[in-house]
């Protein structure tokens, strides 16, 4: 019973990072732009969330931090596929790999490897905290509280606003788009800046909240997931909540194993989040053949002049 | 493909008087179109973008080599602010690695595995498969290799070749599994490949924190190879693993170049259906070319543990899959091209190694350059493959 009340009380911090991570993706691809640098761009949000705690000392603070950082990083992926017309596999990559060297750099030049940073503050819902089973949900931080805001404040800018059918039409058919006078390129950019601002916060959020120090690469593949749950929730945000949820449980089921006393070998159990996310995978592509709700023109650079 | 015409004027204005998507705007008379639109966005309309035909290949020369210097000039900029002093950087990077004996031997020696991942990407992308998993299959590889050494399989005059048959086997064979997920089920093998490499990477660890753990200290690694488990030297100390890289290099080209496979590749390239509408065997070149691929990166796995490292160690794979992917992308998926780019790849290597031992640089400077390096060129593609023109100036 102990052991189902801790798990259920760790499982939001585990998700919530993937939870944004995807959400961010979510937007960015949306536009039809297909997003391959959450991992690094979540260690560049990691490292800015924790460079600017040791600063400021202001968790708050740098979690906005994180998010600059993000957003700002993934100027040069814009430039890159909106206006040079890379291709979108490559360019994406190339982040991961240039966030990968930029942070570890910055992170030992700076002396900010293992340097412990606080948190943010749990809060907790008044009596509901009490309640047996669930009462660990209302003992948590303020951005758990906020990420399902997040989401349906997202959900309702994409599919019930003008902005958001903009953002859908220059992601399903940029050619009609454009004809009808929406700005592709402007959108694309506004999509990757503010998709990565929500990467980097999931960044940001690993770094500062849950694991209070920066560590080379310390997201371990998170974001490469990430970009697996976008799939398997076909670009839709309450799938995507869903499917983090499943994750979140997954990796706070692994400590809550050992502490039940069943001894796993540690390496197979660490592999356990990516055998999953293959499996989630094949699940998503068995379930519903032939059905693919990926945006038209994901990883389509857009060229007025081309025929099609 | 084929638009090098210019855009007529009236593609080219007719979403113009849109461009703030008010639908309620009044109809605009043809005069209206005209005139207001270059006074209201001067920089947004006045260049189209063409597909250029074909560039002559001295231009794409002097482009892609503007695009290096400017990345060459990047990074200087960088290691400079690192606190590398400006005067002793091509010291270090050239006169330092390649006037140096022992140096040229260390590049050489790191060029080898080099040479194989970059080959083995070039064979991947070439059948339009995005095979990312270079780490988990050299992992692959060695893992294969170190159970023919530890269990003293054949004698010690055939041993070397049952570690390297091994460590292609099961190079090849961890190439199956995206394979499969990608021509069974459709899955990208973009994130099946990345999510192998981590689950071998923690394999590995299981290995050699495990059962293959060196009894005879506390470091996690297996027992070191004897001499008849390691690649023998060549007259002058050079390693035969570049031997070993120059051949497969070959064996690679005639693939490309001359033989019937190599023909097929080329159809799936350009278009697979097209390839598959001609009567090519499109599931069973790319099935063959991504297993070679995963061979190949297998074997890498071997002349790393077996050439440098002399052990099964924890992190003997780190950087290489990046740096195949980056080795094939500069260098066109064309063999011997990744050939040369391999070697300065390496020459980068070494040098980030001296720069770590003599400037506290952290290795990952060398991530970093690769990185621009790889931004650099792709950005210069652009320049390669399109024309900006000057629309409506005139009218």
């Amino acid at each position: 019973m102990n052991l189902i009340t801790s798990w259920i009380g760790n499982v939001p911090d585990l998700a919530v990072p993937f939870a944004l991570a995807a959400l961010g993706l979510i937007v960015t691809e949306r536009s039809g732009v297909l997003a391959l640098g959450a991992e690094g761009l979540m260690l560049v949000g990691a490292l800015a969330g924790v460079g600017a705690q040791l600063a400021f000392h202001s968790a708050g603070f740098a979690l906005i931090v994180s998010m600059l950082a993000g957003a700002g990083v993934s100027v040069l992926f814009a430039v890159m596929v909106v206006w040079l017309r890379v291709n979108q596999v490559i360019a994406g990559l190339a982040l991961v790999f240039f966030c990968q060297g930029l942070t570890s750099l910055l992170g030992s030049v700076n002396g900010w490897n293992n340097q412990p940073v606080s948190g943010l503050e749990a809060i907790t819902l008044g009596p509901l905290a009490q309640l047996p089973i669930v009462g660990p949900l209302c003992n948590q931080n303020l951005v758990v509280y906020l990420t399902p805001l997040i989401f349906a404040a997202v959900a309702w800018y994409v599919d019930r606003t003008v902005g958001g059918l903009r953002l859908r039409a220059v992601g399903e058919n940029p050619q009609a788009a454009d004809a009808a006078g929406v700005p592709v390129l402007r959108i694309r950019l506004l999509a990757i800046l503010a998709g990565s601002a929500l990467v980097g916060l999931a960044g940001g959020y690993i770094g500062v909240v849950s694991a209070h120090m920066w560590t080379p690469d310390m997201t371990a593949g998170r974001g490469w997931i990430a970009v697996a749950l976008v799939i398997f929730a076909r670009w839709s945000p309450r799938r995507t909540l869903a499917g983090a949820l499943l994750f979140g449980g997954i990796e706070a089921l692994i400590p809550q194993l050992a502490a039940a006393g069943i001894s796993l070998p540690q390496y197979y159990v660490l592999c356990a989040p990516y055998l999953i996310t293959l499996a989630v995978m094949i699940q998503s592509v068995v379930a519903r053949r032939g059905e693919d709700d990926a945006p038209c023109a994901l990883g389509e650079p857009y060229i007025r002049e081309e025929r099609r | 493909m084929t638009s090098t015409v210019p855009p007529s004027p009236a593609d080219a204005c007719a979403p113009a008087h849109a461009l703030d998507g008010n639908a309620c705007a009044p109809p605009v008379s043809f005069d209206a179109v005209h005139t207001p639109r270059h006074r209201r966005r001067p920089w947004r309309r006045r260049y189209a973008l063409e597909l250029r035909q074909e560039m002559p290949w001295h231009r794409q020369a002097a482009v892609l080599a503007l695009a290096i210097m400017t990345g060459l000039a990047i990074c200087t900029a960088i290691l400079v602010a690192a606190g590398v002093p400006a005067r002793e950087l091509l010291d270090e990077f050239i006169v330092g690695t390649l006037g140096d004996a022992d140096n040229l031997r260390a590049v050489l020696f790191q060029a080898a595995p080099m040479v194989m991942v970059g080959l083995a990407a070039a064979l991947a992308f070439r059948a339009r498969f995005w095979n990312l998993g270079l780490e988990g299959q050299m992992v692959w590889g060695a893992i294969g290799a170190t159970a023919v050494a530890l269990g003293d399989i054949g004698t010690p005059g055939t041993r070397l070749w049952l570690m390297g048959a091994a460590a292609l086997g099961c190079g090849a064979m961890a190439a199956v599994p995206p394979l499969l997920l990608r021509m069974r089920l459709g899955i990208s093998e973009i994130i099946s490949t990345l999510m192998l490499n981590y689950i071998a990477a923690n394999l590995l660890l299981n290995l050699v924190y495990g059962q293959w753990k060196d009894p005879r200290d506390a470091f996690p690694h297996s027992r070191g190879f004897v001499d008849a488990e390691r690649l023998p030297e060549l007259a002058g100390g050079y390693s035969s693993a570049i031997l070993l890289a120059a051949v497969l290099m070959l064996v690679v080209w005639w693939l490309l170049q001359r033989s019937r496979a190599g023909i097929y590749l080329r159809f799936v390239s350009a278009s697979a259906r097209v390839a598959e509408a001609i009567g090519v065997p499109v599931r069973h070149v790319v099935a063959g070319i991504v297993l070679l691929s995963g061979a190949l990166a297998g074997i890498a796995g071997f002349v790393v543990i077996a050439g440098q490292a002399g052990r099964l160690t924890q992190d003997f794979y780190g950087g290489y899959g990046f740096s195949g992917i980056l080795i094939a992308f500069l260098a066109r998926n064309n063999p011997v091209a990744a050939g040369v780019v391999a070697l300065l790849m390496a020459t980068l290597f070494v040098s980030g190694r001296s720069l770590q031992v003599f400037y506290q640089i952290p290795f990952s400077m060398v991530q970093l350059i690769q990185a621009i390096l790889v931004i650099v060129v792709a950005a210069s593609d652009f320049f390669i493959r399109y024309r900006l023109s000057p629309v409506g100036r005139a009218e």
